[in-house]
């Protein structure tokens, strides 16, 4: 029998109706059309799939969607403030931290929340944060370079923005 | 293979005694209960597991906790996640070996949302929590609506994916007693991939005298060698009483590999599995040495 | 460098906006509206004889459209060997019989993917078993099963190379070798599984096909074969592609089923490997059997080098042809070898077949001579940097009807390798060693196994009133970063800027044909392609601008910058969008276009240049857990000139984090055909805290027959990574291996074989 799901979806609230068994992916990719959220295996070990649910990295493709009822999820295409990347987002682009892009979502998503609670990784901590994530393209290092180089852009913007509330 | 879930009923408890009421209603049904379903939504995935009903317990507040008191010690409630041990405050300055055993498990994915419970239900005989918690003496607790039972960790798994909870109980928290003093723990797991499931893992605990001269108790836990994760007596018996020395560490590796029963696989034989598990005994008990004398 | 304004320079990914937000759509991504959803029944059996299947029940199942099995196909063969049409020998789905488990025998179409996946269960085949075959060296056996019955011998392609007389050679030679090699296989593990959407327009007969792939030419035309079709009423676009590394080059039963279905039903039908699917039934990297016998001179001089191969084939052909002959040719570069012997054979086989996997023909081969290489060094006493040294070929060489290196920069290279290792790693510790390992690839492989009539490669532009200029190309971006490098080719011949370019890729309908990316080959020949294209528009920029000026004819112009001005006064010049407007003014309204093509001529039938270096890596090895952990690693590359720094780089990675993998951990271990590990969970992949950070080096030379002098980067570093850790592992315990996997007990096993032979010679001595 379908039951119904309340979340908050890139801040805006989505109610739907869904097979208790449907998985978080299926109803970010299916149910709401946000295809940039990818699956790369069948058995929880990719992390291509990855979002971020009130806060946390997780794995989309290994959550009951009925769990996160209530909860807050963010997708990559909710990262972006309107025109303008988020530094992630061009620190991956500058640093050419994807080849195929298929895993980058994922990998972006869990810089998002390993940023948020560690503004400032040395490399062996962005590898830690990332380890469960898959990439066939890259070696990882230049993602791992470009997630320090956006922790550095996050803190610039940061440190702007400061300087401007104190001019005003 | 196939990939998607088959139909279930779909119930949620919010309370532990809604959780045992569920449990105790259903438990002659084909149900499975869920927490952060890490391991558990593959297996449905691929049709090894298709249960008629699932108990979500995900959202019962109050297992979700990580406390401490000096006198009973570590008290780690079903729905603690892997991260909130982690993360603990307590976990990082009372069991240190905790800490260290969580940060290598799975990816930071799976223990956002995954429980360490969860995590030792599943009873994948190379679970990373089970050997640090049979070093370390933790009993589990398993609820039943109405009774309650306790087991010790070296005994709550008893086959391949298959523990010593009964139709219609639950695992409801870990304790951990407090460490004596004198006391260094340590773990490690080997994997070729970091990051990955173990193919041997070891955790030793060492107690040593007031004079920190000779071994007053030692315990071992062994993961991936055998059909559950084990606790290798007869090896802490070559520990305790003596004063620890290369030799000593070298005999205990030698009895506790011996106290194994690996399987082979496509990653590795049962001997080099064995011999593995010696080898993480004595490299973990090394360290376990040196923390017990800084303790 | 600073002679170009665009190539050379660092230059962010063209797609990245698209790839970072989430936009960029993948062919796994998209629906088209009334869509079903197919599945592939596959075979449980390695052989087996289809009896009858009944598809009565599965038919009944509400939602379930279609049903088919091979006797509803159009049943034309394909194959990427179109050349020889006896080896175009896939099928949409199976008719007599199955040839490995995991052959599909029915195809479902649903409306949804549920429906479609229950459906499976209800159709039941009647199989008779029939005894299999799984090696090589059985296949060829007199009494083993026979694969395909008009390949009486189980020999799917064989290859003999030969130059100068090896005999004579060796007989002469001071120092033989004898070493025999077993390779196992890798899967190549792309993120996006292989699927493919289908819409058949039933009112016009034509078809359109999405798919992730690595060549929307091949599928076409393989499309045409298995479905009898005229190419021109299929159209194949690839969306972006989300991996491919070689194993999607051949069109797979995804994409004709689709086709079928939605022939049948009347609607688009979409068709998702899962990842089990995709490591069972999808190619991979050919696992081998290897002999090689080489002959030196006490100075380490190599005078003869025999090889020889069998390779696993699998059931079908794929590339897999293709990799038995490259991997008599690869195996000798980049060295000067005066005399040569390579029988290659490739046998079919009940297993899912082996293909062009990223460095195709050169990493299992370069395993084997790179690690044979170091013991005869160490044997002589000669430096394996200095054995590497001496033999490396030199600008100009010739192997006899093989290939000719134009640009050569080994030896520089070597030189460069040399200095750097001392600076960098001047103390290595106790169980540690370095490793080294020569390489060559090709750029761009001119075998035409598919027989096109075309153009290898074409490119066409169009430019608009506004300066900004549509490119189109069938050429295929599959993440190594194509589209960038052609963008970069097109505005540096133009001298515009890239945010004047407009990429129209990997399109069958709108534009000329490309053969795809495979062999390394598209910066090399569609960048020629695109060059081409843009040095036509060019010059009738130029002659506006001449007549513009009223210079002296005598005078050459460049475009640059945007402008098109004298080269000896560049004062003196004219805006580009200016002339652009003054061009389609004077071609009475006709937008700009230029239209270019490649094909390599008097290059013989390798690949018209090669890309080359060296690599080392610094390795160290627990002797009691067997664990091999690459610590660190040199690359010298000599691609030539380079286009994108970035992208570079990112390939170099990349080929690393493969070949390291290759070297450590991948295999695709069997039971009676079975693959043993069909999940990321088992089969094991490198993962960030297990890749050692990298320098790379390039020695640049220009390639006269690449594009501003470029060569490839996407495959030749793939190689020489597993050899490099083997001889690092080789120079730290003296550990012998003749197989890649390093995994842990076998690495022990190794190093207590050689401390056993090391007590037995010092027992002896004493």
């Amino acid at each position: 029998m379908k039951q119904q799901l309340n979340i908050v979806v890139n801040g805006e609230p989505r109610e739907l109706f869904i097979e208790p068994k449907t998985l978080l992916v299926q109803v970010i990719r299916e149910h709401l059309g946000l295809t940039g959220t990818h699956q790369a295996c069948d058995s929880s070990s990719c992390a291509a799939c990855t979002v971020v649910v009130d806060g946390m990295a997780v794995k989309s493709c290994s959550i009951l969607a009925l769990q996160v009822n209530g909860r807050e999820v963010l997708t990559v295409e909710g990262l972006a403030q309107g025109p303008n990347l988020h530094p992630i987002q061009q620190a991956f682009i500058d640093n050419w931290a994807f080849q195929c892009g298929f895993c980058t979502s994922g990998q972006i998503m869990a810089t998002k929340a390993l940023l948020d609670e560690n503004p400032d990784p040395t490399r062996e901590e962005v590898q830690a944060q990332l380890d469960g994530h898959l990439c066939r393209c890259t070696g990882y290092n230049m993602i791992n370079e470009a997630v320090r180089d956006a922790a550095k852009r996050i803190k610039a913007q940061k440190e702007t923005a400061n300087s401007e509330k104190g001019a005003k | 293979m196939k990939t998607i879930i088959t139909d279930f009923n779909y119930l949620a408890a919010k309370t532990l005694d809604e959780a045992l009421d569920l449990l105790c209603k259903h438990k002659d049904d084909d149900y499975r209960i869920i927490a952060g379903g890490q391991s558990l939504n593959t297996a449905m995935k691929h049709r090894l597991l298709t249960p008629e009903y699932i108990l979500d317990i995900k959202g019962v507040a109050d297992l979700d906790y990580v406390r401490f008191d000096e006198k009973e010690g570590l008290k780690i409630g079903a729905l603690a996640t892997h991260r909130s041990v982690e993360l603990s405050p307590v976990v990082r300055e009372k069991y240190e070996v905790l800490r260290e055993m969580e940060e290598n498990v799975a990816s930071i994915e799976t223990r956002n949302w995954g429980t360490l419970m969860g995590d030792l239900c599943n009873a994948d005989p190379a679970v990373d929590p089970a050997p640090p918690l049979i070093a370390l003496d933790a009993e589990i607790t398993v609820s039943a609506k109405g009774e309650e039972r306790t087991v010790p960790a070296e005994e709550f798994a008893v086959d391949f994916f298959e523990t010593v909870v009964q139709p219609g109980e639950m695992a409801t928290e870990i304790r951990v007693p407090p460490l004596p003093p004198n006391t260094g723990v340590h773990f490690m797991k080997y994997s070729q991939i970091h990051g990955d499931y173990a193919l041997a893992s070891a955790s030793v605990l060492i107690t040593l005298d007031a004079a920190k001269e000779q071994c007053v108790n030692a315990r071992i836990g062994l993961g991936g060698v055998g059909v559950t994760p084990i606790r290798a007596k007869k090896a802490e018996e070559v520990l305790k009483g003596k004063k620890i020395t290369d030799e000593v560490l070298a005999e205990a590796a030698r009895v506790a590999s011996e106290e194994t029963s690996p399987i082979s696989g496509i990653e590795a034989s049962a001997d080099y599995k064995r011999e593995l598990a010696g080898t993480l005994v004595r490299r973990v008990g090394k360290e376990a040495l040196e923390r017990a004398r800084r303790a | 460098m600073s002679e170009y304004s665009i190539i050379g320079k660092p230059t962010p990914n063209v797609d990245g906006p698209a790839k970072v937000t989430g936009e960029a759509r993948y062919t796994i991504d998209m629906t088209l509206p009334h869509m079903l959803y197919g599945k592939l029944l596959r075979s449980p059996y390695p052989h087996a004889r289809i009896l009858s299947i009944d598809t009565s029940a599965a038919e009944k199942l509400p939602g379930v459209k279609a049903v088919i099995t091979g006797k509803d196909t159009p049943g034309g063969k394909w194959g990427l060997w179109r050349r020889f049409r006896e080896l175009s020998d896939q099928q949409a789905l199976a008719t007599d019989k199955v040839r490995f488990i995991g052959d599909p025998v029915a195809a479902v179409a649903a409306t949804t993917e549920e429906i479609a996946e229950r459906a499976l269960d209800l159709i039941e085949v009647d199989y008779e078993p029939l005894p299999a075959v799984f090696d090589p060296i059985e296949a060829i056996k007199d009494d083993a099963p026979m694969v395909h019955e008009d390949f009486p011998s189980n020999i799917n392609a064989t290859r003999h190379i030969e130059w100068g007389d090896v005999d004579a050679a060796f007989a002469k030679a001071d120092y033989i070798r004898e070493d025999r090699f077993v390779l196992e296989a890798a899967h190549p593990c792309a993120m996006e599984v292989h699927n493919s959407l289908a819409s058949y327009d039933k009112g016009t007969g034509r078809l359109t096909v999405w798919t992730s792939t690595g060549s929307p030419y091949f599928v076409q035309q393989n499309l045409a074969d298995a479905l009898k079709m005229r190419e021109g009423d299929i159209r194949v676009i690839k969306p972006h592609v989300g991996g491919h590394f070689g194993g999607k080059n051949s069109t797979m039963p995804d994409s004709v089923n689709a086709a079928i279905l939605s022939m049948k039903t009347g609607r688009p039908v979409k068709i998702v490997f899962n990842r089990d699917e995709e490591f069972t039934t999808t190619e991979h990297r050919t696992a081998q059997h290897m002999a090689l016998k080489l002959g030196l001179k006490k100075n380490g001089e190599i005078v003869a080098f025999e090889v020889k191969a069998m390779t696993n084939g699998g059931a079908y052909t794929g590339l897999g042809a293709t990799t038995l002959y490259l991997t008599g040719t690869f195996i000798t570069m980049p060295y000067k070898i005066p005399n040569y012997r390579y029988d290659g054979v490739r046998t079919y086989t009940n297993i899912v077949w082996g293909t062009s996997i990223r460095g195709f023909g050169s990493v299992p081969g370069k395993y084997c001579s790179e690690t044979q290489l170091d013991r005869a060094a160490k044997d002589l006493g000669i430096d394996p940097l200095e054995i590497r040294r001496i033999n490396a070929v030199a600008p100009g060489y010739t192997a006899p009807g093989q290939y000719t290196f134009e640009s050569c920069g080994i030896q520089p290279c070597i030189e460069k390798m040399a200095v750097r290792v001392k600076e960098k790693w001047p103390k290595i510790e106790q169980d540690e060693g370095i490793g080294y390992c020569a390489f060559a690839y090709m750029t761009g492989g001119i075998f035409n196994w598919i027989d096109t009539p075309y153009a290898y490669s074409s490119a066409h532009i169009k430019v608009n009133w506004d300066g900004t200029v549509d490119l189109y190309s069938q050429a295929a971006d599959v993440g190594q970063g194509h589209n960038t490098v052609a963008a970069m080719i097109c505005a540096e011949e133009l001298g515009i800027g890239l945010d004047d370019i407009r990429l129209h890729m990997g399109d069958t309908a709108h534009a000329y044909t490309d053969l795809g990316a495979w062999g390394s080959r598209e910066t090399l020949m569609n960048g020629n392609a695109i060059k081409d294209a843009a040095a036509q528009v060019k010059q009738k920029l130029i002659d506006i601008a001449r007549m513009k000026l009223g210079e002296n004819i005598a005078y050459d112009f460049v475009a640059r910058d945007k402008r098109v001005f004298l080269e000896l006064r560049p004062e003196r010049g004219v805006s580009y969008y200016d002339l652009v407007k003054d061009a389609i003014r004077h071609n009475d309204g006709v937008p700009l276009t230029g239209t270019g093509h490649y094909t390599p001529h008097n290059k013989g039938m390798i690949s018209p240049a090669y890309a080359m270096g060296i690599m080392a890596i610094k390795a160290k090895v627990d002797r009691e857990t067997g664990h091999v952990t690459a610590q660190d690693v040199l690359v010298v590359h000599d691609s030539g000139q380079i286009i994108n720094p970035l992208g570079a780089r990112g390939q170099t990675e990349g080929c690393i984090h493969m070949g390291l993998g290759y070297g450590l951990c991948e295999e695709m271990p069997m039971d009676q055909g079975m693959l043993l590990n069909p999940e990321f969970v088992d089969y094991k992949i490198l993962r960030t805290r297990d890749m050692p950070e990298i320098e790379i080096m390039h020695v640049p030379t220009y390639e006269p027959n690449g594009p501003f002098g470029a060569k490839e980067a996407a495959e030749a570093t793939i190689a020489p990574a597993a050899p490099s850790l083997a001889n690092a592992i080789y120079q730290a315990c003296g550990a012998e291996f003749f197989s890649n996997v390093l995994k842990p007990e076998k690495v022990l096993k190794a190093i207590r074989a050689k401390e056993a032979q090391n007590n037995a010679t010092s027992q002896a001595k004493k």
